[in-house]
């Protein structure tokens, strides 16, 4: 388990989150690369059914963030 | 008369008041220059770390 | 590139001097343009014609060194003056060792080191040893407040508050263990929701307040550390060593400003702002001149907003026959019909000059994305937002006969609308488009690790793809705006916006509650630069009166409203409809009726507005009294009314200055807080305390009291100096009272408006929106808002009106295409959307037909968040730009990466 990296599937609110994101490369921030992020007009658009796609298509986790 | 009137402004500085005139007069139909002597606008504001009473980035 | 090269050194202003630069540079990371420039006076190529390293490296050829300053003259109808303040520069006091001690700096240089940019990338730490310091203090009033050794003798208005916040910020970076003390002399923070912010900075986060002015800085031998002396509250003296002195810098106009106004024949009151009027607060000596900002008085950046919009309107207002004269009309380019084709896909990977390219293989990406599905076109650019990149683009569109782009660069929240423009020139529906972002989410934070950089740039360029491929053209829909505009409130505020509108050209109606205009006005005696009140209160009056474009409405109230931005109709008292595009809250305040301080058993004992009343009716008991006194914050920075009335110091100042001027051997006490007359009201307070005035300190825990005993009003109060209780005898006291908002529930939930815990109005950006709300078409000025004195009223009432202008002028509004829509074919009825609606946009449809009783949304209201989408159990509501069907392909597209 010591070498295991998860891979995150984020849902990012267009509004808060997402645009944290960007500052955070703004600021050099930096963080492991195994992230894809997905970005929502809204964490209230987020659904049930995307969590699931997201661990269907072998995400190991899911981040919703908003 | 109406064509004395000439439909465009000028700004004098592009801190955080002239470019908030600038956007205003340029929305409201008149043509605007915005004239800063330094390379890039947002004068002062874009110096501050943080703003008060709501800790929101300067930026 | 060219930075990178060059190999001149030169100090960063931007920076405060902290850290160098290149002569070649961008100021900072975010400057708008963000384009390097050349030093002129560093440059070595430019003053020893040596180096011309950037030249070589420029990989577009676009260094010149021989651009000359070219004159350019410009015909306009009005010019707005903004040219800013300059930070008082310490240098001069021996006394603060600025010059000498390294551990000593400005708030500015402060401000510097607390940015994430900043020279220690963000570190709290001090410039002489790069050590986290334990102990800063902050010195008040550098600069400000002062005539013996600099000229200011205004008070600069945001030190107090900005001192507070960089302490509080201090702490959150070093932890609630940092030591901070801020040495002031009286705390000013009159602004809305500042009061609170003191009181948290006192209470729950530790800053320390130090009511002293210190008078020596000593260095400690052996340490940088400093030692400053100063004296208590009670008269002893005492020493405390600090790591760190920050001084609180004022605001002052620069002599290059004073010399620029002086050519244009714009008059300076004595601390060189622009000399203005209370009732024509953004209007210069010279006609056609408007002033904004600090150089129209020391203010801190929601004021300077409010300043700049009032200017806009005022340097519109006499140009308004030649409003779209002048403008570039941007061409419409006929949109390519792009139904049922198969999506042919251009893909744009972006360089961003190394940016990018630095840490992500931009060229594999770029071949990578030719072997996906649709892809029609890839190519890789150095800048992709340049200009001239921006005109390859729509070429390329044009010949490639592409149906939808996708742009692997920067962040859409930045850029997406400069691209979309892109598409609508190259004839594309603006909504073939998502960028995906390979800089803030990608190369910025994976610098270390340039394969898998490279990697998830391959996979979220992969989603987006997918995502566009499914793309369809989207409509926004058109809405006219009415040309009509509401004001609510007949004020001094509301009068203003409603002349403004009217004299710009647009038809008003006044609401008022009241049988006449003028609201609180009426009760004021004169402004703090000696302008009776009445009378142009009736001048103002008269105009509306006879001004036929507006229609007042007395005795009235709202009892509904329905409709949205641009199409409002409101019914008022009497069942009158009123069709209108725009709302202007103006709704103001009253004031506070004591019940503390005796208030009530005696006539001697009034209200700040009562003694005006006197002075207007010349009461000639005025002439009598020997003794006179006035308590302030009556009402004002209690617990259950948390906020400071703004206006009450330099209202009692003022009338105290009246009392003594009437009768000058009049004992005249005002027993005070903090005396806030901040800007150049501090001249007033001057004035009194020359005049004899005064002035007793109290706190919130040790208030005065007030008795009435054997026909004497006596005011018992601590003595700040002495230290010993006083019993004053005084012929009249007056309490400076709260101003309240005029709290109406129903008009803030017709308009769908927030109100905060005091009942003023909540705007839609604290610092950027001062004068809109969040709900789109509705503006806010005056005292709904915040207390605030007369000029400032007015100067919000024009910024309002401008910025309901730059509505009305558009005078038709596009919607935002991203949004829910309905088939009713699968709605089920069941109501969930409309419940769940923040913004009311789903609603039953009651046209007759098939899908009577079904949903169906609003696309003027619908924000787009999505919310009824993910509720719709029949899966009846789609999201454009968002659909279900979409994400579902982005998320497939993970698959390949995990």
């Amino acid at each position: 388990m010591a070498d295991f990296e998860p891979k995150i599937v984020s849902f990012l609110c267009n509004w808060c989150s997402y645009g944290a994101a960007d500052l955070a490369g703004v600021g050099r921030a930096q963080y492991p690369a195994n992230v894809r992020v997905v970005r929502i007009p809204c964490t209230g658009r987020m659904s049930p059914k995307f969590f699931l796609a997201a661990l269907r298509e072998g995400a190991d986790a899911v981040w919703v963030s908003g | 008369m109406s064509k004395d009137v000439i439909g465009s402004v000028m700004v004098v500085g592009g801190g955080i008041a002239g470019m908030q005139s600038a956007l205003d007069l340029a929305d409201s139909g008149y043509y605007v220059y915005l004239v800063e002597k330094n390379a890039s606008i947002g004068g002062v504001m874009a110096k501050l770390d943080k703003t008060f009473p709501t800790n929101d980035c300067a930026m | 590139m060219c930075t990178e090269k060059c190999p001149k050194k030169v100090v960063d202003t931007y920076n405060e001097g902290l850290r160098k630069r290149k002569a070649i540079y961008v100021e900072y990371e975010q400057a708008v343009p963000l384009k390097y420039a050349i030093d002129p006076t560093q440059c070595i190529k430019m003053i020893k014609d040596k180096c011309g390293n950037c030249e070589k490296v420029c990989p577009t050829g676009a260094i010149v060194y021989d651009q000359k300053e070219k004159t350019t003259k410009l015909n306009v109808g009005s010019v707005v003056l903004s040219p800013g303040f300059k930070p008082f520069d310490p240098s001069i006091f021996d006394t603060y060792q600025y010059s000498k001690f390294k551990n000593v700096i400005t708030s500015t240089e402060m401000e510097r080191i607390l940015s994430a940019s900043g020279p220690t990338g963000g570190h709290l730490v001090r410039p002489s040893d790069n050590e986290e310091p334990k102990k800063i203090a902050w010195f008040q009033c550098i600069g400000s407040r002062e005539i013996n050794r600099c000229d200011n003798s205004h008070c600069s208005s945001v030190c107090c508050m900005y001192a507070t916040k960089e302490a509080v910020m201090a702490k959150e970076h070093n932890g609630p263990e940092l030591d901070t003390a801020i040495f002031y002399m009286d705390m000013r923070t009159p602004g809305k929701d500042f009061e609170a912010y003191y009181e948290d900075a006192k209470e729950n986060k530790g800053v320390r307040y130090v009511k002293s002015r210190v008078h020596t800085i000593d260095p400690i031998t052996g340490t940088d550390d400093l030692e400053v002396r100063y004296a208590n509250e009670n008269g002893e003296i005492v020493k405390e060593q600090f790591d760190m002195i920050v001084l609180s810098v004022g605001l002052e106009i620069p002599p290059e400003t004073v010399e620029f106004a002086g050519k244009l024949g714009v008059e300076l009151t004595d601390n060189n702002f622009a000399k203005t009027s209370v009732f024509n607060p953004v209007k210069t000596s010279r006609d056609g001149i408007f002033v904004c900002g600090s150089f129209q008085g020391p203010k801190d950046i929601p004021e300077s907003v409010i300043d700049a919009s009032a200017a806009a309107t005022a340097a519109g207002e006499i140009l308004t026959e030649s409003r779209n004269t002048n403008v570039k009309i941007a061409e419409v380019i006929t949109e390519i019909n792009v139904d049922n084709e198969r999506p042919r896909i251009g893909v744009f990977v972006c360089s961003c000059g190394t940016n990018i390219a630095g840490v992500v293989d931009v060229k594999a990406v770029a071949e990578y994305c030719e072997t996906l599905p649709y892809v029609e076109f890839v190519t890789n650019n150095m800048f992709s937002c340049s200009q001239d990149t921006q005109e390859k683009i729509a070429e390329t569109i044009r010949e490639k006969n592409l149906n939808r782009v996708v742009v692997a660069a920067c962040t859409p929240k930045t850029h997406e609308g400069l691209f979309k423009e892109t598409l609508l020139a190259a004839g594309l529906n603006k909504y073939l488009f998502e960028m995906a972002n390979i800089r803030n989410h990608n190369s910025w934070v994976h610098k270390e690790t340039p394969e898998l950089a490279t990697e998830k740039a391959k996979d979220t360029i992969r989603m987006s793809i997918a995502k566009v491929a499914l793309f369809q053209p989207l409509k926004e829909a058109e809405l006219q705006v009415n040309q009509t505009a509401l004001v609510l409130g007949g004020g001094l505020s509301g009068m203003t916006t409603a002349k403004s509108l009217a004299t710009q050209g647009y038809e008003t109606h006044i609401i008022e509650k009241s049988d006449k205009l003028g609201g609180q006005a009426h009760n004021l005696l004169k402004t703090v630069q000696g302008e009776d009140v009445r009378e142009k209160v009736a001048e103002l009056s008269s105009a509306i009166d006879s001004d036929d474009k507006i229609t007042v409405h007395l005795n009235s109230e709202i009892t509904d409203v329905e409709g949205f931005v641009g199409n409002f109709e409101t019914t008022i008292s009497g069942d009158n409809k009123i069709e209108h595009g725009i709302a202007v809250m103006a709704t103001g305040a009253s004031p506070y009726k004591p019940e503390e301080y005796c208030y009530g058993q005696d006539d001697r004992i009034i209200t700040a507005l009562d003694l005006d009343r006197k002075f207007m009716d010349n009461d000639a008991a005025l002439k009598d009294m020997t003794s006179a006194a006035f308590i302030q914050c009556v009402g004002s920075r209690e617990k259950d009314r948390p906020y400071c009335s703004r206006v009450c110091c330099t209202h009692s100042v003022d009338n105290a200055i009246e009392l003594k001027k009437l009768k000058p051997e009049m004992n005249v006490y005002i027993i005070y807080r903090d005396i806030r007359t901040y800007g150049e009201r501090e001249l007033l307070y001057k004035e009194a305390r020359e005049l004899g005035v005064i002035f007793i300190r109290y706190d919130r825990d040790n208030k005065p009291s007030v008795e009435v005993k054997d026909g004497e009003v006596i005011v018992n109060v601590t003595d700040h100096v002495l230290g010993r209780p006083l019993e004053i005898r005084v012929d009249l006291l007056t309490l400076a009272t709260a101003i309240i908002p005029n709290r109406d529930e129903k008009i803030a939930q017709f308009f769908k408006l927030p109100v905060n815990d005091s009942g003023f109005y909540v705007e839609r950006h604290a610092k950027l929106g001062p004068s809109e709300f969040a709900t789109d078409g509705v503006f806010l000025c005056g005292l709904a808002h915040y207390p605030k004195p007369i000029d400032e009223s007015i100067t919000h009432a024009q910024a309002a009106t401008s910025r309901a202008v730059t509505l009305l002028a558009r005078e038709s509004i596009h919607t935002n295409g991203e949004i829910a829509v309905t088939s009713p074919q699968n709605c089920s009825s069941c109501g969930i959307c409309v419940s769940v609606c923040p913004y009311s946009a789903p609603s039953f449809t009651t046209a007759k037909g098939p899908n009577l009783g079904r949903a169906e949304i609003n696309p003027v209201l619908c924000k787009g968040c999505g919310l009824c989408v993910a509720s719709c159990r029949s899966g009846a509501i789609n999201h454009n730009g968002f659909d279900t069907g979409q994400i579902y392909a982005q998320l497939v597209n993970v698959k390949e990466a995990v």
